[in-house]
């Protein structure tokens, strides 16, 4: 595609969100606006900048490549997308806004009354979050790559950079302005150009399907789909989503439970809108781009819009995905630095703002050096292992923390180290043998399905072993949890 | 508030009530923005919770089975969900004979899984949300009886 519209776009991104975090700074003053934009975002505001923050490159360049490349087997991963939603409204959303809590960290410490397994927590957020940020990075460099033409590390380093100062310059609540924005831009960037690209299709007589063969078999013959392979893989998305640091840190923003809940619907409902269309991007792209399925494919979104037109529109068209795509990169990634700045601020500066910002940097540079190092494997596929180790971890702690009065901090200790042991080394395994013989058994690579049941009856046998080690304000926090709030004539003003 | 760091213990959420009485036309004054190293339990909502805590026995029973019927209310939603989901690629693996059949040339199990998926997630969430409120109404109310 032609550079200049590529530049153009990215500088375009780039600047919105600058300025709109600048905007944000001028009003916002307190330590609750800094943190947890002081709870007061509305349910439209949040829900759309949840779906801002959580749409990442997976989605937005993943997705349409998977598909693409395995045909029907990777419509789970839009669908474990969603419906880790779905969970999360069902188990987590209004009990956890209600715990009062700032992060998952000061849930475990909350709920469990022990600084130890807050530590733990702290440990398992910030490898979680760094994990997360990796494939975003990777996003960038491809976009950059192929919009422009320059190395890759340039994007990700110019993403790590513009997080870095929108997340240190805004906080929190800028940051709701800037997610709320870039899901609307991604909806658009992504939406628009198939629908231009579907309308000429029919205008020209050429085929959307071909009579059903854009439906056909894997056109990767190395994909090995299996019944255990789907299943393992919506339990650990499912799963995952529960305890995904972005994530949680946005209920947190909610006034209160009730509204919570009513956030986390329309977040589904953002969702399901969105992933219709890399889903249609994929099957296009069986036909119109299956020399991608060789190598690449994530670059499926970024170029067809390319193939069916050419001239002006057909860079006009390339342009917006491409920002789209950057839009993704920045806003999950700076939702994953602000959540981890908050942790890392919390637990090494006291949660002073300059340990915030000094945390924002931390919390981008590390995963920077990780993403430089690594070379991109398929992106849903190395975000779809994050999903699996944290529900191998933090999901048994907020579940079981939520609604199980016996939960002890040994017992939330001991199964989130075996969850981390078991899941973490499945993934150093499958990653040792797919470099070495190129065939990893699906239990391997897929490992969820045992290591999340593992990590829940650990903790919940540990738990029973020494039920006297349950915390002793354990039946007061679960009521706090689960009463709805009321509006009450001293609070009401906040 | 000026000048003094805030005390580790001082709870955010009095910082705007600090600030929200300023001099009448003049903006509010600065205040130096900390955060509390552990949860503050100003922070929280007010509860009904806490309305609670003096009648410990009759509120223990009401919690107690406010809490059952929501984890019941979540494992039925989430459960049915699952249930039809995973009953998709079970379905194939067994009766193959499905892959084969097609809409607008569409074969089903991508019309199931690309497009029948959505709707019913949120049909599941929307009934979930409504029970839910629902059933902490009807805790209010005995609260509000007994």
């Amino acid at each position: 595609m032609n550079p200049a519209a590529g530049y153009a776009a990215l500088a375009a991104v780039t600047a919105a969100t600058l300025l709109i975090g600048v905007y944000g700074l001028r009003i916002s003053r307190t330590t609750g606006d800094f943190y947890v934009a002081s709870r007061t975002v509305r349910p439209w505001w949040n829900a759309s900048a949840i779906g801002g923050e959580y749409l990442s490159a997976a989605s937005f360049l993943g997705v349409a490549g998977l598909i693409l490349v395995s045909g029907v087997d990777a419509l789970w991963f839009p669908i474990g997308y969603t419906a880790g939603y779905l969970m999360l409204l069902l188990f987590v959303a209004a009990p956890l806004r209600r715990s009062g809590a700032y992060t998952i960290a000061d849930f475990a410490q909350v709920r469990l009354e022990s600084l130890p397994a807050r530590r733990i927590t702290t440990l398992l957020v910030i490898a979680v979050g760094w994990l997360y940020i990796v494939p975003q990075l990777h996003g960038a460099a491809l976009t950059i790559r192929i919009t422009t033409g320059l190395p890759g590390w340039i994007g990700s380093v110019a993403v790590a950079v513009v997080v870095c100062l929108s997340v240190m310059t805004g906080g929190m609540r800028s940051i709701t302005f800037v997610q709320a924005f870039q899901y609307w831009l991604k909806l658009a960037a992504i939406a628009v150009p198939v629908i231009f690209v579907l309308l000429r299709l029919s205008r020209e007589g050429l085929p959307w399907t071909d009579g059903g063969a854009a439906f056909a078999a894997a056109l990767d013959p190395e994909t090995n789909a299996s019944l255990y392979r789907n299943i393992s893989l919506s339990i650990a998305l499912l799963c995952g989503t529960l305890g995904l640091p972005h994530v949680l840190v946005r209920f947190y923003t909610n006034p209160d439970g009730g509204s919570a809940r009513r956030t986390t619907l329309i977040v589904l409902g953002l969702l399901s809108l969105f992933y219709v269309f890399p889903i249609i991007y994929g099957v296009l792209g069986r036909i119109y781009t299956p020399d991608l399925a060789a190598g690449g494919a994530d670059s499926t979104v970024l170029l067809l819009p390319g193939r069916v037109f050419d001239g002006a529109l057909g860079d006009l068209l390339s342009a917006l995905v491409a920002a789209g795509a950057f839009a993704a990169f920045l806003s999950t990634t700076s939702g994953l630095v602000v959540s981890l700045a908050g942790v890392i601020s919390q637990d090494l500066f006291r949660g002073s703002v300059g340990g915030f910002r000094l945390s924002a940097v931390l919390a981008a540079v590390v995963p920077l050096g990780l993403a430089l190092l690594t070379s991109s494997q398929a992106l849903a596929g190395t975000v779809g292992m994050v999903f699996a180790f944290t529900a191998s971890t933090l999901c048994p702690l907020l579940l079981l923390g939520i609604w199980w009065r016996g939960l002890t901090a040994p017992g939330a200790v001991a199964g989130m180290v075996t969850g981390a042991v078991l899941c973490g080394g499945a993934m150093v395994a499958g990653g040792v043998l797919g470099t070495a013989a190129r065939t990893v058994p699906a239990w391997l690579e897929q490992p969820a399905a045992w290591t999340v049941p593992a990590a829940f009856l650990v903790t919940v046998a540990v738990s029973r072993l020494r039920p006297d080690l349950a915390p002793a304000g354990a039946a007061k926090i679960l009521a706090r949890l689960h009463t709805p709030e009321r509006p009450h004539p001293r609070e009401r003003r906040s | 508030m000026t000048g003094e760091p805030a005390a580790g213990a001082s709870a955010p959420s009095s910082v705007p009530s600090a600030e929200s009485s300023p001099a009448p036309g003049r903006p509010p004054q600065r205040v130096r923005v900390t955060a509390a190293r552990s949860v503050p339990a100003s922070a929280a909502p007010y509860t009904v919770s806490r309305e609670l805590d003096e009648q410990t026995e009759v509120g223990e029973v009401f919690i107690g089975s406010l809490i059952r019927s929501q984890l019941r209310l979540a494992l039925v939603v989430g459960g049915g969900f699952m249930v039809i989901l995973l009953g998709v690629p079970v379905l194939l693996a067994f009766l193959p004979v499905i892959s084969g059949l097609t809409l607008l040339t569409v074969p089903l199990p991508w019309f199931l899984l690309g497009v029948g998926v959505y709707p019913l997630v949120i049909v599941c969430g929307v009934l979930y949300v409504r029970s839910a409120a629902r059933n902490e109404q009807r805790f209010l109310d005995l609260v509000d009886d007994a």
